[in-house]
């Protein structure tokens, strides 16, 4: 029996290739997926293998409160005090201590006055280790800094700033523009940089200046004498260290370094992963419709094995064994083309603002298991269902050649089908109301995956109505030829709506995530317009650091401003629970001038020190009336006691349900940047010469963009669309996929009506007409495809800007335009999917046509 | 009963609604060289219903594919009227087909997705043309398919299916049409019945069918039998009877 499978395998290769072929584009995502990913990990553990390559044994804060993993923070802890640093060096078995502290705001400005480094990244200023183990880096040319205004670049800031030893050069911190000599150039090991980002050195005092922590580092890094174990000299130093401090083993560092990495990254690793499982939710339907067409056009065969003495079992494993195969080898292809794949995906998503440091490719044996483990589920399962039917042939078939389908509308379909709707809409409702606590993402994803198979087993009952409605104008635009086509695509409605519900599942979501995004922007745009008095914004581009301190003052020292505050954004935790939250600290006076905050009760004012101002919403839900306090406790200065002195209306359009003061922040943590600065230009002042008055100041800081509304309003508009199109790019797989389904189907079709055909084309039907059948039949399935998966995107984006009501998101928007080009790009789609397939049908030998058995 | 005798006469050319001169149709190549269609020059009168005889592998089928224009000859030369099919592009063959060709097959002769009245102006249709109202009236009265045209193939008992087939055939009024064994799938009354409205066609409607057959009582209901054997006319025959026609056909055996 094994042998007749493969014989036949063998004989049909081409439909092999085909069939494979959607597992090979989803597996191949997945794969480039997981090897990129590995990829990043690896890159990311030698580096800092090699950044802690001489440190021994570490001195470090205690861990405050948790940082938001999702967010990509680091736990918060508290800073070490210096004179530690001499405590440590005094140990025995130390052979050089030294403290260490880094600033994410250190933008070195190039000799073209641009800022060096990625968009997203920027510099980094630390502070220099000396010619000690400790430091990773080396001095390539010069030495290092030995004054406040000296630094040491590294190799690849130097070359891409176009500095050298001796320049002075311009850099953007805490302390405003300033401007230093560069004194040495370093590398990292052979590198230009520790994995692409960019660091400036400087002496310990200005690092912990620019860090605003004058008395204290983030660590303390210390090297053993030789002979003095690791762990040998973490307990030694643990004896001495001042308490709220912990030593990790420099061993336990570059673990703890490498695991936090790669927690990130599992994150990046399921964005991506969720892509490559609709792929093969995709690939499913696909291998579903080929193996149930082609179970059907071998009825006859499949009844004269049974005849001869194959037995059900046989049969169906006959099958199984078949998509056994297909999956094996898709699998393996799809595996080899991931590695190609994740080289494009690295690309890719560079392309998109995300550049990601990953050198050579690294394939692992995870990898390759998990890989072929989903292909090979994803091939068995969609081949269960034919291969049961295919079981069920009675050998009588053999000579009648008839298999009766069952039928596209029979009440057991309709029941199973409307009640897998229901369990996946369930699961939506517990998702989305957030019933399902933790798990509501996932609940969300697996309803909507469970709705889109509802449709799908559903889709060939209302296949026919759909596809007769859709092609209804075809008859009287295309003659016979659109008959033909419309009546073939009505003809067998399990086939047309099970290739049709592949491309609805792609179109749906690009569907779902366009409204989404006009809601989103919608949205902003509305609260903008009601609660934006500013006239204008200060934002800037880099994804780390901010905007110096000093801006804000320059800016309220014009004449034209009449009132300008920054907006800093600070981790606390609140009430001494959970993990930290982000706070909004601003000039509450100024505040009020640039933002119509609804203050319910109490007054921002006086919000001094100690004071808070909360959402309504948290006010109700934690029973907070003005007058009452809470807790807020900070990294660097540990628990503070807070009064509530105002509320405010939860539709105030902030990002945050705390706001404290400027005066807070600089009181209790190290942040002297703001995240964005906002200014309402003086009455009567015309708007381009307030630009031009702010201009003047910032001019000194090339990371900062000036925007009025309007720019505002385009530039988080942009982000989104940025979102968006990555998003889409990353769906277009799935569709490209279900486009390939087309044209399988296509093709089993044509093969099927070869007699059919012939006639057609011996009473007369030309080449061109024939041609015009095929596409327009595609054409109908494509357009049922985006008809289903339009219903069911606009109802998930009903659902999903429901839900996400409370997070602000209050407008729900039809981009109608979008829509109707999603629609114009399924026609398209539709016509392409069928050139091969229509090609093929008008190359047909008139005469074998007419032939053929 | 005459033995071959010619009948490509100068007058039959002038009024053929289809010939061949020196056909040959060869498949393989060297040892394997086999001549299907071995010079055959013939001429097919208009208004007259001729069958093609001949046992299993004489190349009747290949001549009718050929004259047709769904195959092409290896040598010599295939007309409809006086139109050289070898000169034919393509699409100008699947557009003589279409207009002046009628054909009836053994089997799978109509488009399971069209209606009866669908697939009877089908070639009208691909011309993107309607067909003569009349004409069309009268060939549907005269097949007695009145109350079955919105009927699809599936609904339609075989031989009501090849009335639809043959009536197709006839809707064009083209030149000429070919029928490939057309009762080959029917039991013998339903048989009888196609081939009366054939005979028909021809007498009351003044229309041109070649037919091919191994069937001796449906060679009978021709004006004229052509006998080929290994790819050459061996004889040609009027006015034949079924008997006449059987005991030619038993000569090939010796």
């Amino acid at each position: 029996m094994f042998k007749v499978t493969l014989k036949t395998l063998r004989a049909r290769k081409f439909r092999l290739i085909s069939t494979g072929f959607a597992v090979v584009l989803g597996i191949g995502f997945l794969a480039g997926t997981l090897v990129l990913t590995s990829t990043i990990s690896s890159t990311f553990d030698s580096l800092f293998a090699d950044a802690f390559k001489g440190v021994d044994a570490a001195v470090r804060g205690e861990k405050v409160f948790e940082g938001d993993a999702t967010q990509g923070q680091e736990d918060a802890r508290s800073p070490v005090p210096v004179s530690a640093v001499a405590t440590v060096a005094a140990v025995d078995g130390v052979a050089v201590a030294s403290g260490y502290i880094e600033t994410n705001y250190a933008q070195l400005v190039g000799a073209d006055g641009e800022p060096v480094g990625s968009q997203n990244s920027g510099t980094y200023g630390a502070n220099w280790l000396g010619d000690t183990p400790l430091n990773s880096y080396t001095l390539d040319a010069g030495r290092g800094p030995e004054a406040d205004d000296e630094i040491v670049l590294d190799r690849g800031g130097a070359r891409d700033g176009g500095v050298g030893v001796g320049d002075q050069v311009t850099v953007l911190n805490a302390l405003g523009s300033e401007t230093y000599t560069v004194v040495g150039i370093a590398a990292f090991g052979d590198e230009d940089t520790a994995g692409g980002r960019h660091y400036i050195f400087f002496t310990d005092e200005q690092a912990r200046v620019l860090a605003n922590q004058p008395d204290a580092y983030d660590s303390i890094l210390a090297a053993a004498d030789d002979g003095v174990s690791q762990s040998e000299l973490r307990d030694r130093i643990a004896e001495v260290v001042p308490s709220g401090t912990e030593v990790i083993t420099g061993a336990e560092l570059t673990e703890e370094s490498q695991s936090e990495i790669k927690n990130a990254l599992s994150i990046f690793n399921t964005f991506l992963v969720v892509f490559a499982v609709i792929a093969l939710l995709v690939g499913s339907f696909i291998i579903y419709n080929t193996f149930s067409i082609l179970v059907a056009q071998r009825t006859r065969e499949l009844a004269l094995l049974r005849a001869l003495g194959a037995s059900r079992g046989q049969v169906r494993s006959s099958v199984l064994l078949e998509a056994l195969v297909v999956g094996i080898v898709a699998s393996a292809v799809g595996i080899v083309a991931g590695v190609g794949l994740s080289i494009l995906l690295k690309a890719a998503l560079s392309g998109f603002g995300l550049d990601l440091p990953a050198s050579g490719v690294v394939l692992t044996s995870d990898t390759v298991v998990t890989c072929m483990i989903a292909g090979v589920v994803v091939c068995l399962a969609s081949a269960l269902f034919p291969a049961r039917r295919a079981s069920k042939v009675p050998p009588v078939a053999a000579m009648s050649g008839l298999l009766v389908e069952d039928s596209a509308s029979s009440p057991g379909r309709i029941v199973a089908g409307v009640l897998v709707l229901l369990f996946g809409a369930w699961n939506l409702f517990l998702g989305l109301s957030g019933r399902a606590g933790d798990g509501s993402l996932g609940a969300v994803g697996l309803g909507a995956a469970i709705v889109f198979i509802g449709v799908a087993m559903l889709g060939p009952v209302f296949a026919r109505p759909i596809s007769a409605f859709i092609g209804w104008p075809l008859p009287r635009l295309r003659g016979i030829s659109g008959t033909l086509a419309r009546e073939n695509a009505m003809r067998n409605p399990r086939r047309t709506s099970t290739t049709a519900s592949a491309l609805m599942i792609g179109v749906g979501l690009v569907i779902l995530i366009t409204i989404l995004v006009s809601s989103l922007k919608a949205s902003i745009n509305t609260t903008i317009d009601n609660t934006f008095k500013a006239d204008f914004t200060i934002t800037t581009d880099s994804f780390t650091g901010g905007l110096s301190p000093d801006l804000t003052r320059q800016l309220n020292e014009l004449p034209e401003v009449a009132a300008a505050t920054g907006i800093r954004a600070v981790s606390a935790q609140v009430d001494e629970q959970g993990g930290g939250r982000s706070l909004y600290a601003v000039d509450p006076v100024a505040f009020q001038e640039v933002w119509s905050l609804d203050v319910t009760s109490g007054s921002l004012d006086d919000l001094g020190t100690n004071g808070v101002a909360i959402d309504s919403n948290l006010g109700s839900d934690k029973d907070l009336a003005v007058g009452d306090t809470l807790t807020l406790t900070f990294a660097e200065t540990g628990t503070q006691t807070f009064t509530v002195e105002a509320i405010f209306d939860s539709d105030s359009g902030l990002f945050t349900q705390y706001l404290i003061s400027l005066e807070s922040v600089e009181t209790y943590t190290s942040n002297v940047l703001d995240a964005q600065i906002v200014v309402k230009s003086a009455d009567g002042v015309p708007a381009a010469d307030a630009r031009a008055a702010i201009e003047s100041v910032t001019d000194a800081y090339p990371t900062a963009d000036v925007l009025d509304q309007a720019d505002y309003k385009e530039s988080l508009a942009a982000q989104l669309n940025q979102l968006l199109a990555l998003v889409i790019v990353l769906l277009l797989l799935a569709v490209i996929i279900a486009l390939f389904g087309i044209a399988n189907t296509l093709s089993l079709s044509i093969h099927e009506r070869t007699r059919e055909l012939g006639l057609l084309r011996a009473v007369g039907m030309t080449r061109a007409q024939l041609r015009s059948t095929v596409r327009w039949e595609s054409v109908i399935i494509s357009m049922l495809g985006v008809f289903l998966g339009l219903i069911i995107g606009l109802i998930f984006g009903w659902l999903a800007v429901l839900a996400l009501e409370d997070q602000g998101l209050s407008d729900f928007r039809v981009p109608f335009g979008q829509l109707a080009l999603v629609v114009v790009l399924g026609a398209v789609a539709g016509v392409a999917a069928a050139i091969l397939p229509a090609r093929r049908a008008s190359r047909l030998d008139v005469l074998d046509a007419i032939a053929a058995d | 009963m005459s033995d071959a005798q010619p009948t490509t006469s100068s007058v039959a050319i002038a009024v053929a609604a289809a010939r061949t001169e020196g056909a040959r149709k060869v498949y393989g190549r060297g040892d394997t060289e086999v001549a299907a269609l071995d010079g055959v020059t013939v001429a097919f009168e208009k208004g007259r219903f001729t069958a093609i005889m001949g046992p299993s592998g004489s190349g009747k089928s290949t001549l009718l594919h050929c004259i047709a224009g769904l195959d092409t000859l290896t040598e010599g030369q295939a007309f409809i009227g006086d139109v050289e099919l070898s000169a034919l592009s393509d699409k100008s063959l699947t557009e003589l087909r279409r207009d002046r060709v009628g054909f009836v097959f053994q089997a799978y002769n109509l488009i399971p997705t069209l209606t009866a009245i669908e697939n009877i102006t089908l070639p009208s249709s691909l011309a993107g043309r309607s067909a003569d109202a009349e004409w069309l009236d009268s060939v549907i009265t005269t097949f007695g398919l009145g109350d079955r045209l919105t009927h699809r193939p599936s609904e339609l008992s075989g031989g009501q299916q090849q009335r639809v087939a043959v009536a197709r055939a006839l809707a064009g009024q083209p030149d000429i049409i070919f029928a490939d064994e057309p009762t080959g799938n029917l039991d013998s009354r339903a048989g009888a019945e196609i081939l009366g409205f054939m005979r028909r066609a021809v007498s009351d409607l003044s229309q041109t069918i070649v037919m091919v057959t191994h069937d001796p009582v449906a060679a009978s209901y021709a004006d004229r039998v052509v006998f080929l054997a290994d790819g050459r006319i061996v004889d040609d025959m009027s006015e034949p009877t079924a008997e006449r026609v059987l005991d030619r056909m038993k000569r090939f055996g010796d």
